[in-house]
């Protein structure tokens, strides 16, 4: 009787734990759902806060952004119909100081109140701007001036509260430490530990950026503290071990989250430091060429006593930094030399080390940063030949390499060879379902790389497939986000900057998945938030810094509060 | 600004990528799962193979084949009949491909695409399958082949049901013997003769001949050749069992006349014959289960005349397959159009669910009906007049036999194909054996055995 009752309970339990499990990717996708909506409603009104007026016609031209270009050319923000004007004449860009504008090498030079702009001068409300043979006179908008748009998203319904969302984020992790406490054989009080470790971290960062700092969104943090919990439970469930690594890892990835935001604060500073950026990251490749130790292939490691770091985690976020830019900037500095230059030595670095994975993302990266700055599909295109070639050469005199791709499509008849990892991933993640095996019950994380290049499967295995694919979406929801925005930034080089960590995020993750998944050949790198690697860990945090930034809520309430 | 945030458009572009990368990877989720899954290295379905925790599969009466006991794979007591059913059922690892827990393994080891292999009960147990296949009559059909050679298949031509499908050379799953892969003694034992080996057809062949003739000579009737014992066409010499005299089409059939049917395969042509072994379904692949049948083959294009009569008598390069035999015994029984042959009667899951249903269906029609109850007539002829109906009481059976020669040292293959005209006992064969010499006294005996306990059993 007693041993029924108690086999009547184990059975109860496991159906729970199952229905926790169904109920998890549901709270995440609602999660995702409404933090996209947040930041959508959240954002400014596209309403110009200052006009220009045309002194002889005195038409109002509205200006819509932090910062514009105006110029003869079409596509400049402010058309300005006048054929002395250069093509790119100026840019007028909003600083904390108030308006600036800044001459972009024009033939015939700007002027405020006469004076000319070399090139750069301040605008106040009232001083007329001259450009060629044309006046504008910087005005304050008034009420009625124009009209106001109403748009799906710019409706008057309440916007999500973070709080709600950081709490149901928080809901879904006690569903996770539920799945490992009781999804064993007896209670099990150790995951507590993580999960405490976790709740701590999550909150800590809310309480200090929305009640000391004042910040109005916490969307970015709410999506990043869904898919880390997911990342940290699962290692829990794995090696408790693992867990308390990523803990740390993610505690030093907020910390660098909180200080790329204020330092990417003033736009001043990020142009005098960016040189030395891009330095301080060649000198960390030469490093890591010369002290690297080599890892599984990829020469891509540095002892530092106790801890190994990954450098090229890092450079990530110098890349970025090297390749944005502000728009007076673009328009001046057109060519991508620089640029190039740099993303020759990083991308040749880590060839160096074997590391072709990391090496295609910073190329996919080169690529949506050098088209964002140029709009030049002829780059492009050439740069791609190049790497077509590049690899080419590379097959040729290197056949070896084309061994690793051997099993790409072909897994099956290479299940215990170079297809092991691949075949182990789809096998598990069939064996999971759409709800998954449960945390801690699965074989994958005993396979090589397990939680780290398959960590995608071991979701799949252990979660189900439906989390998986929610993960995924929040990825591409990122992507997504940055592009929608792209033009509400407070300059074009936070919109270059999140676009491109954006991009590049959801590339790593597209080879992670698709590598471990047999779509694409299997490189090995981490997925975003989730894989366990510290350097990793760190460095998706900083990434996640740039699309934070170019959240103009992010400094709008910063200022509110000092 | 506006520039810059249309060029972030490029972020489409990889979102789009992306999209499709995952339709990739779902797609073949869902298509291939059950296969992703049924690994022998995935430790939620292992132990010693990947049907650790698999259903059952039974026969049709309920008698169980195979099942899992503390994650071993359990084979039927009685070893006859785990030898007599090793094909239909398959291996233990999956060796014989065409076997039923190789096929339907992500099935039988309890896979699918909503819960994987997992359970949100925590109690996993495959779905059931039953065979519409006999264990008793294949035991019987085992037993008379005697470990020659052969396969042996048997279907009702009314329900479709598959009665029995016999393969040789075999082995014991439940002891799968050390020198398998070495030992000639088990050549193509992975290997379901019935449904994927195709032999010389010999004088089994001949329906096919005579159908041409029906559909093409109007004195097909009248009709007379003389057999003078062997015939010489282009220098090539064709020989008979015996001296046949005047004989018309029906004598020869029955007598199985070389000389008649090499004459009449020349002068029917390259071109009719062709057509009337396209109708009959040679050339062409069959799927019983979604399994793919080998090919029964005729191919006379460009042949010399000596060639052309050589098809004609079952031999030159002519091929069939036993399965498509049976199917064609079962077409000319049913007016031309046989019932589509299956041996899943179900497969259901551990919560009662029917996953499949075997059901009666027609398949595409091969013979033409009149000409089938032509066939029929002669067919009956050869056993009324020449086999001896005692052979098959009370059943009226039509049948031909075949004995095809193999060349290389080896004996002729014997071949017996045929089934019951009678309503009461609806049942269709072909049964060959490897080296047995005369079909009717190889073959013959195992038809008659199978046939009689069949209808004894009222299957």
């Amino acid at each position: 009787m007693l041993a029924q009752i108690m086999e009547f309970l184990g059975t109860a339990l496991t159906v729970i734990l199952f229905a926790l499990r169904v109920l998890i990717p549901v709270l995440s996708l609602v999660v995702l759902w409404r933090c996209f909506v947040s930041l959508r409603r959240g954002r400014r009104r596209e309403d110009p806060v200052i006009l220009l007026e045309e002194m002889t016609t005195h038409v109002k031209i509205p200006v819509l952004y932090w910062e514009n270009s105006m110029g003869r050319s079409r596509s400049c923000d402010i058309v300005l119909p006048d054929n002395t004007a250069s093509r790119d004449h100026a840019v007028l860009m909003r600083r904390e100081a108030g308006w600036l504008i800044t001459d972009t090498n024009s033939k015939a030079g700007t002027f405020v109140n006469g004076t000319k702009a070399a090139p750069t001068l301040s605008v106040m409300p009232g001083d007329v701007i001259a450009m060629g043979s044309t006046a504008l006179m910087l005005k304050r908008t008034n009420e009625g001036d124009f009209k106001k748009k109403r748009t799906l998203f710019q409706s008057n319904r309440r916007l999500p509260s973070p709080l709600g969302l950081m709490s149901m984020v928080f809901l879904i992790q006690i569903f996770l430490a539920a799945q490992l406490c009781f999804g064993g054989e007896a209670f099990a009080w150790q995951p507590l530990i993580p999960f405490g470790a976790l709740t701590v971290l999550e909150w800590g960062l809310y309480y200090y950026f929305m009640r000391v700092r004042n910040h109005v969104s916490f969307e970015l943090e709410t999506i990043g503290f869904l898919l880390s919990g997911i990342g940290i439970m699962l290692l829990a469930g794995a090696d408790v071990k693992l867990a308390y690594t990523q803990l740390a890892a993610m505690a030093g990835g907020i910390i660098l989250f909180c200080m790329l935001i204020s330092f990417m604060g003033d736009l001043d500073r990020v142009t005098k430091w960016r040189i030395a950026i891009g330095l301080f990251a060649v000198a960390l490749f030469a490093v890591n060429l010369a002290f690297g130790v080599a890892s599984h292939g990829a020469k891509n490691w540095i002892n530092l006593g106790p801890i190994t770091v990954q450098p090229s985690e890092f450079i990530k976020i110098a890349f970025v930094f090297a390749g944005a830019s502000t728009l007076d900037r673009l328009q001046t500095a057109k060519n991508l030399t620089e640029f190039l230059v740099f993303s020759g030595i990083c991308i040749g670095s880590l060839f160096l080390m074997k590391d072709f994975g990391t090496a295609s993302i910073f190329f996919i990266t080169f690529l949506l940063i050098s088209f964002m700055r140029s709009g030049s599909l002829r780059t492009v295109i050439l740069a791609c030949s190049a790497a077509a070639l590049g690899a080419f050469m590379i097959l040729q005199f290197k056949p070896y390499i084309a061994d690793r791709f051997a099993a790409w499509r072909h897994v099956w008849e290479y299940s215990d060879g170079t297809g092991y990892q691949q075949t182990r991933v789809l096998s598990y993640t069939a064996s999971g379902g759409l709800f998954g095996a449960g945390m801690g019950e699965g074989y994958l994380k005993n396979v090589f790389a397990g939680t780290s290049d398959l960590m995608f499967g071991m979701i799949c295995e252990e979660l189900g497939m439906v989390l998986a694919v929610v993960v995924t979406l929040c990825i591409v929801m990122l992507a997504l986000y940055t592009k929608l925005d792209a033009t509400r930034s407070r300059s074009t080089f936070y919109s270059i900057a999140a676009c491109s960590a954006a991009g590049m995020l959801l590339f790593q993750a597209a080879l992670n998945i698709f590598g471990a998944t047999d779509v694409l050949p299997l490189t090995g790198v981490t997925l975003p938030f989730l894989s366990a690697g510290g350097s990793s860990m760190v460095s998706v945090w900083g990434l996640l810094a740039f699309m934070k930034a170019s959240d103009e809520r992010t400094y709008a309430a910063r200022r509110k509060s000092t | 600004m506006k520039t810059t945030g249309g060029r972030a458009g490029i972020l489409y572009l990889m979102i789009l990528g992306f999209f499709v990368g995952l339709g990739v990877f779902l797609f073949g989720f869902v298509k291939d799962g059950g296969a992703w899954a049924m690994q022998p290295f995935n430790k939620y379905a292992s132990g010693d193979s990947q049907l650790t925790t698999a259903g059952d599969v039974l026969d049709r009466s309920g008698v169980v084949l195979a099942k899992s006991e503390n994650g071993k794979r359990v084979y039927s007591s009685d070893e006859t009949i785990r030898r007599a059913m090793l094909h239909a059922v398959g291996d233990t690892n999956g060796y014989i491909s065409t076997g039923v827990q190789y096929r339907y393994r992500s099935e039988i080891g309890g896979y699918n695409p909503i819960t994987g292999l997992t359970s949100p009960t925590g109690k996993k147990q495959g779905s059931d399958i039953t065979l519409t296949l006999s264990s008793e009559l294949s035991k019987l059909a085992y037993n008379k082949l005697d470990g020659r050679r052969g396969a042996v298949a048997m279907y009702n031509y009314k329900t479709g049901e598959m009665l029995v499908m016999v393969s040789t050379p075999d082995f014991d799953p439940a002891n799968v013997p050390k020198d398998i892969d070495t030992n000639s003694k088990y050549e193509g034992a992975y290997l379901n003769k019935v449904l994927s080996a195709s032999y010389t057809p010999g004088s089994i062949f001949k329906i096919v001949t005579t159908a041409a003739a029906i559909e093409t000579l109007s004195d097909w009737d009248t009709k007379t050749f003389t057999c003078k014992g062997s015939t010489t066409i282009n220098g090539n010499k064709i020989t008979c069992d015996g001296v046949h005299g005047t004989i018309n089409i029906k004598q020869a059939l029955a007598k199985s006349c070389n000389v008649a049917f090499a004459q009449l395969a020349v002068e029917l042509g390259e071109e009719k014959m062709t057509a009337e072994a396209n109708t009959m379904g040679f050339n062409r692949s069959f799927s019983v289960d979604g399994i793919d049948t080998s090919k029964s083959k005729y191919d006379v294009k460009g042949a010399e005349k000596q060639a052309l009569a050589w098809s004609g008598i079952g031999q030159h390069t002519d091929m069939t397959n036993p399965y498509h035999m049976m199917l064609l015994m079962g077409a000319i029984a049913n007016d031309g159009t046989p019932v589509q042959p299956y041996f899943i009667k179900q497969i259901k899951n551990s919560l009662g669910i029917v996953q499949q249903q075997g059901k009666t269906e027609l398949g595409t029609q091969l013979v033409k009906p009149t000409t089938a109850q032509t066939l029929e007539q002669l067919m009956r002829n050869n056993v009324t007049s020449d086999y001896g109906d005692d052979m098959f009481p009370g059943m009226s059976v039509c049948a031909k036999t075949g004995t095809a020669e193999v060349g290389g040292g080896k004996k002729p293959n014997g071949w017996m194909i045929g089934f019951s005209s009678d309503p009461t006992t609806p049942y269709a064969f072909a049964v060959v054996v490897e080296e047995g010499n005369y079909g009717r006294t190889s073959a013959g005996p195992i038809a008659k055995a199978i046939m009689t306990q069949a209808k004894k059993l009222g299957l």
